[in-house]
């Protein structure tokens, strides 16, 4: 099991109001699983993704990832889960735009302390695998959406992470690029990666071999 | 470390305009700095250069000095001057006389400071440095003859004074023999406003018949020796007239201790001067950065979301930070240096004195590292802020 969440509740506080975001939400995640959260806005999956991906902070209950309980690692250590262990996919591609694609993607290896050279041809490797080698040296507004969001999807392999997590990964593409993205995500999970997306199209869910629904912070039953 | 510079250096280079602008803020700052020290020191090693060559000079005035004032407390008399010869070690005296008379010329009558003594020692301190426009010097055998001042010939009557021209000082006739040329501003105050004649004839339109001296100049043999003697000198001469400070003598050492403690009055007010334009070039840095920050507030949330650490964040805004204040301070000590020459050649023309700066090497060093402290100090709380933001926020702002 590559991911255990047991009984996570986060609450966001509006001024003097507090929101519920999450209501005690247990879930497991095997490895080389490819899952899908789906629900309408509001339900609490991108706040479930975010914690995962130790972009947020739960308010309660806690949230294993390969082991290692999240909530008693320092702000560093998460940044190295952040690093190394997951690749995070955003809807607005959220690329670095005075940086050009090979640029954003040896970044996170930037920060991981690899040598330039490798870097770069470790770059340049993942953008070819993303179909983009002639396009390596443009900037991220040059790119088409589906070439950008591409370009995160190579970004977030970086370090070579077990887990790849995708919110709205398609959201601001059009189906056709969406289908090249979510076949790239296909991919990825055949060569045995972890892959967590959340959508509210069941086209795309239709890809996952798992789906689950949220409504109102809570889990629903699985198909 | 060259990828952080490259990415600073990137990001910087996409915000030109207010880098540019900030970096101007320190260039000034630090250029303002460099430049005031180093036209101050110029001007102090010019003026002391100017005054090594009387070494072996010293100068003794009937007074006392205090501060930059000057108080007359009477006149030195034949007496003293016999004494003052009798100490050893001395090469030569020469004994001046001064004051106020009311020069005439076609008509018009002017107060003109008349100065008299020994021709060739006059010779040596005037007219050596300062040169003659036309005409002769005095010789020790004129009587009614007189050399006058640039000013005295071109200022202060409505018609100009040149050579041959008749003057009368105080109701007697002289013969105007030379012109001196615009003196340099060390020699301005001296030479510019006055009338030189020989000793005797000062004496007599000047009503000090008694050889009343108000100034005495004597040179020594061995420069060592210098300060010992003028401690002596003044000693006889105080004796003789029964008062404890009446007689002060000057060496040039002396001499150069007083300037070169105005200087440094006059260095530390231009340095704190300077030291304002950096504390407003750094505030200007600060306002750069935060605003790079909350500009970049996304960008930072990106970073931090694949995996930026605290740290890395706060290295990559400080590393910029200390670029633009690195490269701030080498342009200001470029600029300073620029500047000082600048100053130099306007102060030089407008005082009538030769000077180039002093650029010392600590100056420069010392401008780069108050440059590097400024940017390091005021970048700090805003990449603090930056490093310190929640990814998750930082993502979704903008």
């Amino acid at each position: 099991m590559i991911i255990r969440v047991e009984y996570l509740s986060k609450v966001y506080r509006m001024g003097k109001v507090e929101v519920p975001a999450l209501r005690d939400v247990n879930l497991e995640i095997e490895e080389g699983e490819f899952l899908a959260i789906m629900g309408p806005s509001g339900s609490g999956k991108s706040t479930l993704l975010n914690i995962i991906g130790c972009l947020d902070k739960p308010t309660g209950g806690r949230v294993f990832i390969d082991g290692a309980n999240t909530a008693s690692l320092s702000e560093n250590e998460l940044a190295e889960v952040r690093r190394d262990k997951v690749g995070f996919v955003f809807q607005q591609f959220n690329l670095i735009h005075s940086l050009n694609a090979l640029e954003n993607v040896s970044l996170p290896m930037f920060f991981a302390g690899v040598s330039r050279g490798e870097r770069l041809k470790r770059a340049e490797e993942l953008l070819a695998k993303v179909g983009l080698r002639e396009r390596m040296h443009h900037k991220p507004l040059e790119l088409s959406g589906g070439q950008q969001q591409r370009v995160a999807i190579a970004r977030a392999l970086a370090n070579n992470p077990k887990i790849v997590i995708g919110d709205e990964p398609t959201g601001n593409v059009d189906t056709e690029a969406g289908n090249v993205i979510m076949g790239i995500l296909g991919d990825l999970n055949r060569e045995g990666k972890t892959i967590i997306v959340v959508t509210h199209d069941p086209v795309i869910a239709a890809h996952a071999k798992r789906v689950i629904r949220m409504r109102d912070g809570r889990l629903l039953d699985e198909e | 470390m060259i990828d952080i510079i490259l990415m600073a250096y990137r990001d910087l280079s996409e915000r030109k305009a207010r880098t540019i602008l900030t970096l101007l803020g320190i260039a000034v700052g630090i250029a303002a700095i460099v430049s005031l020290v180093s036209v101050g020191y110029g001007m102090q090693e010019a003026i002391t250069g100017e005054l090594t060559v009387f070494a072996d000079l010293i100068s003794v005035m009937p007074g006392k000095l205090a501060g930059m004032s000057y108080v007359e407390l009477g006149s030195f008399t034949d007496r003293d001057i016999r004494d003052i010869r009798r100490i050893g070690g001395i090469k030569e005296v020469t004994a001046m006389t001064h004051g106020a008379a009311e020069v005439e010329y076609r008509n018009e009558r002017k107060p003109v400071f008349v100065l008299g003594g020994d021709t060739d020692a006059l010779s040596s301190f005037y007219v050596e440095p300062v040169g003659l426009d036309e005409g002769r010097w005095l010789r020790e055998n004129d009587y009614r003859v007189c050399v006058i001042g640039n000013r005295v010939a071109t200022e202060f009557f409505d018609e100009p004074v040149h050579v041959n021209d008749k003057l009368r000082i105080n109701g007697e006739k002289f013969i105007v023999a030379g012109v001196f040329k615009k003196a340099s501003m060390l020699y301005a105050m001296d030479v510019d406003p006055h009338i030189f004649l020989t000793l005797r004839a000062a004496k007599d339109v000047l009503g000090n018949e008694k050889a009343k001296y108000k100034y005495i100049t004597v040179r020594v043999y061995n420069i060592e020796e210098v300060d010992e003697i003028a401690d002596e000198l003044e000693e006889r001469i105080n004796d003789n007239h029964g008062l404890d400070e009446f007689a002060t003598a000057m060496t040039m050492g002396s001499m150069l201790e007083r300037i070169s403690s105005v200087f440094s009055i006059l260095r530390g007010v231009l340095v704190g001067i300077a030291a304002i334009a950096l504390v407003v070039a750094s505030i200007g840095i600060m306002n750069t950065m935060l605003m790079a920050v909350m500009e970049r507030t996304h960008e930072i949330g990106v970073m931090k979301a694949i995996g930026a650490k605290n740290s890395d964040v706060l290295s990559l805004f400080l590393l910029e930070s200390c670029m633009v204040s690195l490269i701030g301070g080498v342009a200001g000590c470029i600029l300073g240096v620029i500047l000082a020459r600048v100053v130099s050649l306007v102060v030089s023309s407008a005082l009538g004195m030769e000077f180039v700066p002093t650029v010392k090497v600590g100056v420069l060093f010392a401008g780069v590292g108050v440059a590097m402290c400024v940017g390091v100090l005021s970048g700090f709380y805003p990449a603090r802020k930056a490093s310190k933001m929640s990814p998750v926020e930082a993502v979704r702002y903008g």
